[in-house]
C-alpha cells in the first residue's frame, strides 16, 4: 500500500489512478470497491487476445475527508488511454448511483443531517472516452453516467479534478463539463474532439496536434480557467487537489449549483452568449480571447510561474 | 431483407411522415420562439401535434450550413445546435411545468446527426459543454415526467448520438433496410487504430454485439427498444411508445426507462451481460462498508 504521507507532495500528473483516489481523501480512509483483487475483467478484451487489467482501468470506491464520506471514481490512462469500456463504464455509473442512494439513506435516517455530512462524488478523469475495443457498450455507459450525474443534482455534488495526461476528451469530455465544480492543474487539458482527431479532420494547417503549446493554449488547464470552464486551477500536486476537494466537500449543494457552467436555461443564455463572442471574434487562437478577457500580456500568460499568473490573470466575463 | 430508399439527411421529410398533417410549428415551444434563421441552423426544433397531443420535435437539418460556425454541415450538432436544442427542452419544461404528469408534452428527437463540430473555435470557447447541456436538459425534462423518444432514421454516430438520443427514455430505429448507421466508428477505423486486423473484428461482431455497426447489435445492447422496418410503421410506433412510456412513469416505473432501463434491457438481451455482475457486486461490497462511513452519533 502506498503511503498517504508521501503521496501528497507528489506530482498529480505523474500519480497512477489509485495513487490519486487514495491521496485525494484523509489518510487510511479509501475502501476500494470492485477492486483488483476482485479480478472482474473485461470479457471483450479477452475475445480480442487482449491483455486485460484487474479493475478494467478505473478505481472506484469511498473515502472521507472530514465528516463528509467521498465517492471516487479514478480512470487509470495508462491502461488503454483509460478509456470506458462496459465494466469500467458500469463502475463509474454505480459509483454516482451508490452515493445518491447512500445519500437519500442518510437524510432518511439522520433528520439532523449536516452538508458535510452529505456524501460528495469526486471524478479523477483520464480518458479520452469510449473504449474502442467494446465501443458500443462504452457508449450506452457514457449515457448511464449523464444519467446519474442529473439524478444527483441537488442531492450530491459531483467535483470533476482534471490534472493527469490523458486529460479528458471524447464522451467523457461531456460528463466532465456537466459535474458541478471542476478543479485543474495547469497541467490538466479538457475537450471534446482531442487534438489528434481535430488535425485529421481539418487539416496540419488549421492545427499541429504535435505543437503542445497550441494543444495547452486551447484545451490546458489556464486556458480552461481564463474561460470560466475550469472552476479552480490549482498547483500539481496531490495535496492541492485534495485541499481544494477539501475546501468544497463541507459546502451545501446550492453552493455547487452556483459554480456550474451549464444545467439550467438561465446558464445556457450565459453559454450563448460566450457563443455569440465566438462567432463575433472568429478566433484564430486562443491567445486573442484572452486579450479580450483583458489580459494584456496575453501571448505571455502560458509561460510565467503559476503564482504570477493566478494572481494577475483576469478572467472571461460576458 | 430489400433495401428501401435511405431517410440519411431527411430529417424535415421525417418531420411531416410523423406528426399530424400541417401541424408542425418550426421555432416555436411554448413561450420561447427562434426567430434568428441565422441561429444554429442545423437544428430544427418546433412543435406540432402527433395523434392530437402536443408534441415537441427536434431534428437536425443535413443541409443547413451554419455560416458562422464552418464546420456545421450535413447535420453536424454545433455550439449554437447544441444550445438550441436544450433551450428548446427547457422550454417544454416550462411550458407544463404545472400540468399533471399525463399531460406533460412528448418529445421526439428525430435522429440522424454524423458528429460534434470538431474546430478549434469549438475546442477553445467548449464544444463540450453544448452537447452535455443538451443532455442534462433531456435528463431533466425526463426525469420530470416528459415522455422522450428517440427515432433513428439515418446516422446515429458516437459522440452526436450520446448527445441527440441516448437520454431518451426509449429509442426506436428505422431497420438496416434503410441504411441505418448506429456506431461510434466504422469497424475499418476502429481497426486501423486498435490494430487488430478487420476480418478479427468482422467475425468478433457476429459473437459479440459490443464491436460492431448497425441498429441490430444496438438491439441486443439495449440501446435500440425496437426496430422498425418502413417509414409508414413511423407515426403509429412513436404514438404506441409514448403511451406506453407515459403509462410506465405514472406507475413509477421510471427505471424501466432511460439509460439505466437499457442496461437490464441489454442484459435481457444477452449483448450487455457483464454489467449487472459488476453492478452486484459493488452494491454488496458497499453495504459491508457503508457503516463506517455514516456520520457517528
Amino acid at each position: 500500500m502506498t503511503n498517504w504521507q508521501n503521496l501528497q507532495p507528489r506530482s498529480f500528473l505523474e500519480a497512477s489512478a489509485r495513487d490519486r483516489a487514495i491521496g485525494l481523501v484523509d489518510e487510511g480512509s479509501f475502501t476500494e470497491l470492485a477492486g483488483p483483487f476482485d479480478r472482474v475483467t473485461s470479457p471483450h478484451l479477452e475475445l480480442l487476445g487482449d491483455a486485460v487489467a484487474f479493475d478494467d482501468g478505473i478505481v472506484t470506491g469511498i473515502g472521507r475527508i472530514g465528516k463528509t464520506p467521498v465517492f471516487v471514481i479514478s480512470q487509470e490512462g495508462k491502461f488503454i488511454g483509460g478509456s470506458v469500456g462496459e465494466i469500467g463504464g458500469a463502475k463509474m455509473v454505480n459509483t454516482i448511483k451508490t452515493a445518491i442512494d447512500f445519500h437519500d439513506d442518510l437524510v432518511a435516517k439522520y433528520p439532523d443531517l449536516t452538508d458535510e455530512e452529505k456524501p460528495v462524488v469526486v471524478i479523477s478523469f483520464e480518458t479520452g472516452g469510449v473504449r474502442l475495443h467494446e465501443a458500443n457498450a462504452g457508449l450506452l455507459a457514457h449515457a448511464e453516467v449523464m444519467d446519474q450525474l442529473q439524478k444527483a443534482r441537488g442531492k450530491v455534488p459531483v467535483i470533476a479534478v482534471i490534472g493527469s495526461k490523458v486529460g479528458g476528451f471524447g464522451g467523457m469530455g461531456f460528463v466532465a463539463a456537466a459535474t458541478d465544480a471542476i478543479i485543474m492543474s495547469e497541467f490538466g487539458r479538457l475537450g471534446l474532439t482531442g487534438p489528434e482527431v481535430i488535425e485529421q479532420e481539418m487539416g496540419k494547417e488549421e492545427f499541429d496536434a504535435s505543437d503542445r503549446a497550441l494543444v495547452y493554449r486551447t484545451t490546458g488547464g489556464r486556458h480552461k480557467y481564463i474561460m470560466g470552464d475550469a472552476n479552480f486551477l490549482v498547483q500539481d500536486t496531490v495535496e492541492a487537489f485534495r485541499k481544494q476537494v477539501a475546501e468544497l466537500a463541507p459546502l451545501p449543494v446550492a453552493d455547487f449549483e452556483a459554480m456550474r457552467r451549464i444545467g439550467s436555461p438561465e446558464k445556457v443564455e450565459n453559454q450563448l452568449r460566450l457563443v455569440a463572442l465566438a462567432a463575433e471574434m472568429q478566433p484564430k487562437d486562443a491567445v486573442d480571447v484572452w486579450a479580450k478577457a483583458g489580459n494584456e500580456n496575453a501571448a505571455g500568460l502560458l509561460d510565467v510561474p503559476f503564482a504570477e499568473f493566478m494572481s494577475t490573470v483576469k478572467r472571461l466575463s460576458v | 431483407m430489400e433495401m428501401q430508399e435511405s431517410m440519411m439527411g431527411r430529417g424535415r421529410d421525417a418531420i411531416d411522415m410523423i406528426v399530424d398533417p400541417e401541424s408542425f410549428q418550426e421555432n416555436t415551444v411554448g413561450a420561447q420562439s427562434f426567430d434568428d434563421p441565422e441561429f444554429g441552423p442545423g437544428a430544427v426544433v418546433g412543435t406540432a401535434t402527433l395523434d392530437g397531443k402536443t408534441t415537441t420535435i427536434i431534428a437536425s437539418d443535413g443541409n443547413a450550413f451554419n455560416e458562422k460556425f464552418p464546420v456545421v454541415y450535413a447535420g453536424i450538432i454545433g455550439m449554437e445546435e447544441g444550445y438550441k436544442m436544450a433551450q428548446a427542452v427547457y422550454a417544454s419544461i416550462a411550458a407544463d411545468a404545472d400540468k399533471p404528469l399525463e399531460e406533460k408534452r412528448a418529445l421526439v428527437l428525430i435522429v440522424d446527426t454524423p458528429g460534434n463540430g470538431p474546430g478549434k473555435v469549438e475546442e477553445i470557447f467548449g464544444m463540450n459543454k453544448s452537447t452535455a447541456a443538451y443532455q442534462l436538459a433531456l435528463a431533466e425534462a425526463r426525469l420530470k415526467g416528459h415522455a422522450i423518444i428517440a427515432m433513428v432514421i439515418g446516422r446515429a454516430i458516437s459522440g452526436a448520438f450520446l448527445c441527440h438520443g441516448l437520454q431518451a427514455d426509449s429509442i426506436l430505429s428505422l431497420d438496416a433496410n434503410y441504411g441505418t448507421m448506429i456506431h461510434v466508428m466504422p469497424l475499418t477505423s476502429v481497426s486501423r487504430i486498435i490494430k487488430k486486423p478487420l476480418e478479427v473484428l468482422e467475425d468478433l461482431s457476429t459473437k459479440s454485439p459490443v464491436f460492431a455497426a448497425g441498429p441490430r447489435f444496438f438491439y441486443s445492447l439495449g440501446g435500440v427498444g425496437a426496430l422498425i422496418d418502413n417509414v409508414d410503421g413511423m407515426r403509429p410506433a412513436l404514438i404506441e411508445r409514448i403511451a406506453e412510456v407515459q403509462k410506465a412513469k405514472a406507475e413509477g416505473k421510471q427505471d424501466t426507462l432511460g439509460p439505466w432501463g437499457r442496461g437490464a434491457l441489454g442484459a435481457e438481451r444477452g449483448g450487455r451481460v457483464a454489467r449487472p455482475k459488476i453492478i452486484e457486486l459493488m452494491n454488496r461490497e458497499f453495504a459491508a462498508v457503508a457503516e463506517q462511513y455514516a456520520p457517528a452519533r
